[in-house]
């Protein structure tokens, strides 16, 4: 029987609008060339250039800092939203929480990110870091409490009945039985929190203020006036962090061998 | 647990940092990316013994959509001066006190004369760049700084033109004579026949693929922006740029102080401090734009003087003009540029 070919094209064909725009990117931050106009030999003066940017540092650090920050808390909100969700998922209160958790899954970035600073400045509250980190917490809740969800769901609820029985207090079985099952979950959630933080843009731009430029917001302000080769340069690092991040982060969901 | 308890007292004391700072005053800029020579900044620091946090915007209409939102705790911004007139008419600038900006008295009075705000009422000037003509010098004979270029037919099918409605149009009307604010309809359907004639003499209408096909020299004359033939004449020396002589478009960013602004004093001591004739010409020389500071003219190196990329002839200048907000004339503009487009 002769399979068709048509998947494995259609395949490629996907692979290759996905991946070959980021393929230039990163094949231009090696290119000697100013302004990309052909390939003038490799280089790695961009990259050595970067160092010498205080003001990309300063938001890489402001970045990771609140990529560190919304991912320690909102594992921590997000996880125990998950254990309410899977332990009284029937209850309507449960739906209704299920329904707010989901939201921001589904809400436009630019309407999150409008009505956020809209409520930040009807409540005085002075945009910077904290407003930012506020911000990222609230969407990487919904993300981690889904990952952390679907491993529960998996989860037999027999073994905390076996733990219970053998003598183990709810702090003994949740420490010792409960977290190592479930904390392949937790760590996918934290990195996809992690990554989702460190690339926001939309949200970002809004709810930032003085002093709090993160480094989205300064690559996509340097096509105006930067350097375009500089945010190759920059944007090909975001990109190795980021899918770092993605591959460890499948590494650790998959299901143990 | 007890991982994220230093990472939240980092994250607070980081804020705190931020919004500390009493003894030495902060003052806070949006902007564009890379818009002041650092050094300048520097000293300005040193001098008023403040703190500067600049911050960056990529649009007029982002940084207008994000401070209409309620954001707020900048002291200084430089939009375009389209924006500066909508934000004017919002009630979003404070009047600059004149008292506080002395170095105001050598602003270039020529190009008040041409400003969208001309009695530096609520806005300072702070760069001029301007659209004109770029070619090879190698490819493009008897070149003549006029948009009559664009008939030629020895170049037919290797030049292009901006593909902006007011940039386009304006070249048109500049061509015959006209302001590029007219809202006379006769004149702008004289533009329109002007720009179908050489519509038919150019390979297309681009915006920003236009920089790398001089360089590579896939288009032999092009119509562009200044900042942009500066990048790309690095690359390429052959790339010479001209203001034609019937005048170009002028497009300006201004200093302005939001009314939320903590600093406003700071603020104008900026202002003042980047029209220090000295400091004017050290900025026009690391930007590449021309901040029209009459003093600092003859302080330019004569490599920049002479360039038509950064320093305009003033009696070009004097021909040149700003494009405005035409409010409900655009609807003119927009027939007229879709019958260009649309022509068969």
């Amino acid at each position: 029987m002769r399979r068709s070919r048509l998947p494995i094209w259609i395949t490629v064909g996907a692979m290759v609008f996905f991946y070959l725009p980021i393929a230039i990117l990163v094949v231009n931050s090696f290119n000697a060339s100013r302004f990309g106009t052909g390939w003038q030999g490799f280089s790695l003066r961009w990259y050595a250039q970067l160092l010498h940017e205080p003001e990309i540092w300063l938001a890489a650090r402001n970045s990771l800092l609140i990529a560190v920050g919304a991912t320690a808390l909102s594992v921590v909100l997000g996880t125990a939203a998950a254990f309410a969700l899977h332990r009284f998922g029937r209850s309507r209160l449960q739906r209704f929480h299920y329904a707010l958790v989901y939201m921001p899954l589904v809400v436009p970035e630019i309407l999150m990110g409008i009505s956020l600073l809209m409520a930040f400045a009807a409540t005085g509250v002075g945009l910077g870091l904290g407003t930012i980190f506020l911000a990222h917490v609230t969407f990487c809740v919904s993300f981690v409490a889904m990952t952390v969800l679907a491993r529960l769901q998996d989860f037999d609820d027999a073994v905390v009945e076996a733990a219970r029985d053998l003598g183990a207090g709810w702090r003994v079985t949740f420490r010792r039985v409960v977290l190592p099952m479930i904390a392949p979950g937790i760590a996918a959630g934290a990195l996809l929190a992690f990554t989702l933080s460190i690339d926001d843009f939309v949200i970002t731009f809004f709810v930032a203020g003085p002093g709090s430029t993160t480094l989205p917001i300064r690559i996509y302000s340097m096509i105006k006036f930067g350097s375009p080769p500089l945010i190759n340069a920059l944007s090909s690092i975001l990109l190795l962090v980021t899918f770092t991040a993605v591959i460890l982060s499948q590494r650790i969901s998959s299901p143990r061998r | 647990m007890r991982k994220i308890v230093p990472v939240l007292a980092a994250l607070a004391a980081a804020t705190a940092v931020s919004a500390c700072g009493k003894a030495d005053p902060t003052l806070h800029i949006y902007t564009w990316a890379d818009y002041f020579k650092p050094d300048i900044v520097r000293r300005f620091e040193s001098v008023r013994s403040c703190r500067v946090v600049i911050d960056t915007f990529d649009s007029n209409e982002s940084m207008y959509a994000k401070l209409k939102a309620g954001a707020s705790g900048y002291d200084l911004l430089t939009p375009s001066s389209y924006m500066v007139s909508l934000m004017h008419a919002q009630g979003m600038l404070r009047p600059i006190d004149r008292a506080l900006v002395p170095n105001l008295v050598h602003v270039d009075p020529e190009y008040l004369k041409t400003a969208v705000d001309g009695t530096m009422d609520h806005s300072v000037p702070y760069m001029i760049s301007n659209t004109g003509i770029a070619y090879l010098r190698s490819r493009v004979a008897d070149f003549v700084p006029s948009w009559a270029m664009f008939g030629r037919a020895d170049l037919k099918g290797r030049m292009t033109l901006l593909n902006d409605m007011r940039e386009t149009i304006g070249a048109g009307l500049k061509f015959l004579g006209y302001s590029l604010n007219t809202t006379n309809e006769r004149e702008l359907e004289a533009a329109r026949d002007v720009i179908l004639g050489w519509r038919a003499n150019i390979a297309k209408f681009e915006n920003e693929q236009y920089k790398t096909g001089l360089a590579s020299g896939e288009f032999l004359l092009v119509h562009g922006y200044s900042g942009d033939i500066l990048q790309v004449r690095k690359e390429n020396p052959d790339i010479a740029f001209a203001l034609p002589l019937e005048g170009a478009a002028l497009s300006v960013d201004d200093l302005v102080i939001p009314v939320t602004a903590k600093e406003a004093a700071l603020a104008h001591a900026f202002i003042d401090f980047l029209h220090d004739p000295a400091v004017a010409a050290e900025n026009t020389a690391f930007l590449g734009y021309l901040c029209p500071n009459l003093e600092s003219y003859g302080l330019l190196p004569p490599a920049l003087r002479n360039d038509p990329a950064v320093f305009i002839d003033p009696e070009l200048r004097a021909k040149s003009e700003v494009i405005k907000d035409l409010e409900a004339a655009n609807a003119l503009y927009v027939r007229i540029w879709d019958e260009i487009k649309s022509a068969k």
